[in-house]
Formats: C-alpha cells, structure tokens, sequence
C-alpha cells in the first residue's frame, strides 16, 4: 500500500464510511501496524471538529444507573460466558457485546458453535467438571475453543486468522483475585495447544488471554503486546 | 476540577465520582453525537452506555498530549455508535429527511465549527468541491456508509468512493 492509500484507508475508518468487515479489519490492525496507527490518530485530531455538528440531546434518566451496573457486573467475579472484562492495567483488545443487536447475533452463532464445542468435546476422556470458554476476535467470531479438565488447558482454533511472520501468540491466565497473569506459553501454528499449569489450577473465572508477541514471546512477566482474544471459564454444563 | 483531562487521569486511577462528574458534562453531548448516527434513542443509550464503561476502562490510555479530552470521548462515541450501526446493517434509512437539518455549506459551518482546530477544518472544507464537502461531513456526522452517501447525493456508488477519498487527502493537504 502507498503512503496515500494507507492515508486514505485511515481516513475512511475514521470518517466511518468502511463496511463492517473493512472496519474490522482496520481495527485489528491498528494494534501491529504504527503507520496505520498514527494515521488513524491524525484523521481524528482532524476531523474532531466535526462532532460539534451534531447537536446535544438529553439521554434517558436511567442512563447513568446502566453505566454504573454495567461497571459493576463487569468487576464482579461472575461464571458468564465472554465476559471479556480485565483489570484496567491489563490492555484489552475485544470488545465487549452489550447491545442487544450483537447479543442476539452471537444468539444465532452460538448453535453452530455448539455443535463444534460437542465435537471438540468428545475427543477427551470424561474426567472431573469441564470448564470451557470461547475467545472472541476484535470483530466478535469466535477465534479459539478453550477447554479445561483435571489441570490441564486445551485450545483449538477456529475461524483462525493469520499471524505476522515475526510475531508469535502467547497464551496467558490470570486466576480471579491474582494481579498478574500466568504464561501458559506460546501456541503452536497448527492452532492445537495443551499444557497442564504448574503453579496454577483452571477455575471457573479464569481469563484465558492470547497476546500479540515478539518472537520468543513476551520479554516481562505481563503481555507486552495487545491483547487479542480473551475468555473466562466456566463450568459446562451436562457436558 | 471540572477539566476533563484531570477528571479522566482520577478515572483511571478508580475514582467513580470522576467518572460521575464526566458524564454530567459530557453525557448529553455524546447522546447527541451517537443519535446523529443511530437515530433511535434506545440503540444511542446502548452506545453511550459501552462509551462509558469504555472511557472508565481506557481512562489510562488518554494522553493530554496528543489530543483533547472531549475528543478524545467524542471518538470512543462515534466508534462505539459506528459499531452499533453497522451490527444492524445500517438499516437507517439515507433519505430520512432529519439528515437534511445537518448544514453542510461553507456559512452555516462556520457558526457550528468553533475554536481554532474548527476554523480550520471550516476553511478547508470550503475549498472541496459541494458535494465532496456533503458526502464528507454527512458521513462523519450521521455515520453513513459509501452506499448511503452515494443514494443521498444521488451518485454512483464508484463515484462516491472516489470523490470521498479524493476529498479527504485534499482536506490533509489543505490542513498540514
């Protein structure tokens, strides 16, 4: 791309005018791509002004009450599916679904997604309570199933998008309470990975992480690089 | 300490009443800049619902130095909206005919953009082609796709996309 096509690309996102998936694929990028990045930041210190376009409007009373609930089931250490919360330190790259619109889409992916997490499921040996959880991509598919029995931690891909040739993904958990996370390791590029944690034992409320890394992975004991996909286990029931 | 640049450097270190305090300022201006774009108060309170617990989450990543603070909100809205819209297929109609109250001539900008960033984006946008300067600023304010500016201005799709980016690396130009 030339200089004036990532410009214009840049443009484009922040104007709004890209289709879903070109936004999407923008919005990815932006984490490993600083040219684009910058260019994302110009195009919007420029066009700020604009915003004064749009006149003020009074929200509904409850407004505030729903930011604060949201907030507050968000820090809450609850067994939901794709809670996708963090610790503010810890960067975070999905975005969290709390429309009713993204809901109900994930609502009718989710059938689909069931029959594959039975198949995936099957393969393993029936041992104590399952945990399980699906890692979500910056534009909401589902990129990787995580399951969990008797100490150990599998992952398979799904949907999986390419990975840069000089950067790795590390897989990382941060048991609730903990205030750093774990590395679990990098992944493997066939998409399978399975490790039995030492120090740690998978939990219901577990985030599972995936980090864009340098080779080698993350050179301190926190991803250094954005945040890909995350998770938190919960318990699967009937499984 | 009403400065949004403080208010959110005390959000990311927690403090709720920072956050409070934001929203009271704020909260009406991002309702209204998420309406502009999903015109259905329900689908603009969810918008601004995840732009705040957004701005809660990112507080720490704001940095004074490379922008302002009510911008900086205004695009955690705009994205947040943007997103929305696009989940429901950009169902909302071009030619509802609330879009047309948006002024988009040289003179009205001139009474809507203010401070200096603003007199700058209005001189520039003047010099663009009419429709160019329609398609750019409806665009922005009211989130349209390239297929709902090219059915308001009554332009092939092609077309449209062309003249938007040819637009907007002359709006660079003219604003280096």
């Amino acid at each position: 791309m030339s200089a004036d096509d990532i410009d214009a690309l840049a443009g484009e996102y922040v104007l709004g005018t890209l289709e879903a998936r070109e936004a999407a694929e923008v919005a990815a990028r932006l984490a490993t791509d600083p040219a684009l990045a910058a260019a994302v930041a110009a195009w919007e210190a420029r066009l700020a002004p604009l915003a004064g376009l749009s006149p003020e409007m009074a929200p509904p009373e409850d407004l505030w009450d729903r930011v604060e609930g949201a907030l507050d089931a968000s820090a809450r250490p609850a067994l939901r599916l794709i809670q996708g919360s963090a610790p503010a330190a810890w960067p975070r790259a999905v975005p969290v679904a709390k429309s009713r619109w993204l809901l109900r889409g994930w609502a009718m992916g989710s059938t689909a997604l069931a029959a594959g997490l039975a198949a995936f499921l099957l393969v393993k040996p029936p041992e104590e309570p399952r945990l399980m959880t699906v890692l979500l991509s910056s534009s909401e598919q589902p990129a990787w199933l995580v399951e969990a029995a008797g100490g150990a931690i599998s992952l398979a891909s799904v949907n999986r998008a390419p990975v840069a040739p000089d950067r790795v993904l590390q897989l990382w958990a941060l048991p609730q309470g903990a205030t750093a996370p774990t590395s679990l390791g990098l992944l493997p590029a066939d998409g399978r990975f399975t490790v039995t944690p030492r120090t740690i034992r998978p939990e219901p409320g577990m985030l599972i992480e995936i980090s864009l890394e340098p080779p080698g992975g993350s050179p301190g004991p926190r991803p250094s690089g954005p945040v890909l996909f995350i998770g938190r286990l919960a318990a699967a029931r009937g499984a | 300490m009403n400065d949004p640049a403080a208010l959110l450097a005390a959000v990311a270190a927690g403090d709720r009443a920072a956050l409070r305090a934001l929203y009271d300022t704020e909260a009406s201006r991002l309702f209204g800049i998420a309406m502009a774009i999903l015109r259905d108060r329900d689908a603009a309170a969810d918008a601004v619902q995840d732009c705040f617990v957004k701005i809660a989450r990112r507080a720490g990543q704001f940095d004074p130095a490379r922008g302002e603070a009510r911008s900086w909100m205004g695009g955690i809205a705009r994205y947040a909206a943007l997103d929305l819209a696009r989940a429901r297929g950009r169902e909302i109609p071009s030619d509802d005919p609330a879009l047309g109250d948006t002024p988009v001539e040289p003179e009205a900008l001139d009474r809507v953009l203010a401070g200096e960033s603003g007199a700058r984006l209005r001189a520039c946008l003047a010099l663009l082609d009419p429709k160019n300067r329609e398609g750019i600023v409806l665009a922005f304010v009211h989130g349209l796709s390239h297929a709902q500016v090219a059915a308001r201005l009554a332009l092939p799709l092609g077309t449209v996309k062309s003249w938007i980016r040819r637009g907007l690396l002359d709006l660079r130009e003219c604003l280096t």
